[in-house]
């Protein structure tokens, strides 16, 4: 139960949001309500450039909804916030920093740590991430896979309540690809963070996921939570289990449809715009 | 058999000359001696180019190079050059930062210089005497005018072209406006604030010859000006070159510096 004081949960309450693109409106989300339960690990999976960076960028405090609330331990999210903090695709590391000033970055600036305790706390992260040897490197002399683990070690250190993941192993190699997820795994495993992690890996959802939150195309909505009440800790040889697949059958139809429907649907579709505002119920 | 031997046998030298001879820099020195001879047959060659200085003429002057008279010649230059070029990072480096950072700014400011700056700074030679008296200052503007341009746009653009992701991070790390700009959007842009430096650099030597040319106050450019006038044309071409060797000196300062700042980007 002490788990669940500590962890938040935030909360989209029939989100709507609308983007300019190349100077045409597009509904980027519309009606989309779901919950993040404190302390655990939702993953949302759907077609790319279905919206699931906007809902990172919304959960982060970077943009606001049009519609509808984004709650967050019920308080409405009003900015960027070291409680919510995003591990984004490819790497946002700075490059003129060192992996270790890198991880110290976030304390010192807000000076919430003293310098010696945050370089005990860097140091002791780096070990667990596995770049106690590589701490006086800049960015771009890490392997892809470890610019990764700096960057998670860099969120963590700040101990936020919401771990956002947007797409963060995408380029990575296969091989590369599975250890960071055994590695985000146990990492996820040992904080009491909630978690939320997006993907268009169906395999990686299902492995990392407590819940899966399965999305619909633009204007995008959740189509169908899934529950993944798999064992944890998670092992890679659960893929075989009986459950396992039964899960990613019924992922794999509901994807199925939607990638049928975008494919079906011309890439350019004049959105009916009033359609979200009529739906809309203000709270 | 023989055919055999002889492969194996020119295999030898040329391992042998391999190690003896770096071909690539035989090749460089080269490239500079062919110019030399190139340059004498056609002066010596063509009766047209007679009154150009040969490089031995060239050579021979430096002996008898008014040393002293050069050397306060190149230090006026050199004064000219840097009084310019900082005071256009002094006046430019803010702006651009403002102009990069400020959507505000940008607007205000942005449109009246892409009015002025398609004119040629050294358009700007006759119009100098307007604003300034003293012909020192004038030439002191001109250089300035001619760094100040490259870095403000360079800084503006090295701003506004930093990934998003950097200052969004940064603002969830929760940094204040102060610290984003110093601790984030600058460091960012620094790669592309010395290319604009490197360019300013390049700029005010150009101006600072052109000025000298005109004013009739010494530099370097005043000097290769004189010995024109009195068609002393070696020393005219070894003025050139000394000008050339100044720019270079610069040039090699700031990007060392520059590198100095962004050595991450050269480490992998």
């Amino acid at each position: 139960m002490s788990t669940s004081n500590q962890a938040s949960e935030v909360i989209f309450n029939n989100v709507g949001k609308m983007a300019i693109f190349k100077k045409n409106q597009t509904v980027i989300l519309k009606n989309c309500s779901f919950t993040v339960e404190p302390g655990k690990l939702t993953v949302l999976i759907g077609p790319s450039g279905c919206g699931k960076t906007t809902i990172i960028n919304l959960i982060a405090g970077y943009e606001r909804p049009d519609l509808g609330s984004v709650k967050m331990d019920g308080q409405p999210i009003s900015g960027p916030n070291w409680e919510r903090l995003v591990v984004f695709q490819e790497t946002a590391l700075y490059p003129w920093l060192s992996c270790y000033e890198n991880v110290m970055f976030g304390p010192l600036s807000r000076k919430v740590m003293a310098k010696e305790k945050a370089h005990e706390e860097t140091l002791k992260l780096l070990a667990k991430v596995g770049l106690e040897d590589f701490r006086d490197k800049y960015p771009s002399q890490l392997s892809g896979g470890m610019q990764r683990r700096a960057e998670l070690a860099r969120a963590l250190i700040n101990q936020p309540k919401v771990m956002l993941m947007d797409e963060p192993f995408r380029g990575l190699d296969a091989m590369t690809r599975q250890l960071m997820q055994e590695y985000y795994l146990k990492l996820f495993e040992e904080t009491h963070a909630s978690h939320v992690f997006v993907t268009s890996e169906l395999d990686e959802a299902i492995i990392l996921a407590d819940n899966l939150l399965i999305m619909t195309n633009k204007p995008s909505k959740i189509q169908k939570t899934i529950e993944v009440d798999l064992p944890r800790p998670r092992e890679w040889s659960m893929v075989t289990s009986k459950r396992y697949l039964e899960i990613k059958a019924e992922a794999l139809e509901l994807l199925h449809e939607e990638a049928v429907k975008a494919s079906t649907t011309s890439g350019k579709v004049d959105v009916d715009l009033s359609g979200l505002l009529q739906t809309a119920d203000s709270d | 058999m023989s055919d055999h031997t002889a492969t194996v046998e020119s295999h030898f030298w040329r391992q042998i000359s391999r190690t003896f001879v770096n071909w690539s820099l035989f090749r460089q020195i080269m490239s500079f001696v062919l110019f030399l001879v190139l340059w004498s047959i056609i002066v010596v060659a063509v009766d047209y180019f007679q009154q150009i200085p040969t490089p031995k003429a060239v050579f021979m002057a430096l002996f008898e190079l008014p040393f002293s008279v050069v050397f306060i010649n190149m230090l006026k230059s050199f004064i000219r050059v840097l009084a310019g070029f900082f005071l256009g990072i002094l006046l430019g480096f803010p702006i651009g930062v403002a102009i990069g950072y400020s959507k505000v700014a940008k607007s205000l400011i942005f449109p009246a210089f892409e009015m002025v700056r398609p004119i040629p700074p050294i358009a700007w030679i006759p119009a100098t005497v307007l604003f300034f008296v003293h012909i020192e200052s004038q030439i002191i503007f001109l250089t300035f005018y001619g760094a100040f341009f490259p870095v403000v746009y360079n800084t503006m653009g090295g701003i506004s072209e930093v990934d998003i992701r950097l200052p969004r991070a940064a603002m969830s790390f929760g940094l204040n406006k102060r610290q984003m700009l110093w601790k984030v959007i600058l460091p960012a842009a620094m790669p592309q604030i010395f290319t604009g430096m490197k360019l300013a650099m390049g700029i005010t030597w150009i101006l600072v010859v052109a000025a000298e040319m005109m004013a009739n106050k010494g530099g370097m450019g005043y000097y290769v000006w004189y010995n024109h006038t009195v068609m002393d044309y070696p020393h005219v071409v070894l003025g050139m070159g000394i000008i050339g060797l100044c720019g270079a000196i610069c040039s090699i300062g700031i990007a060392w510096i520059g590198n100095y700042f962004t050595r991450w980007q050269r480490i992998f």
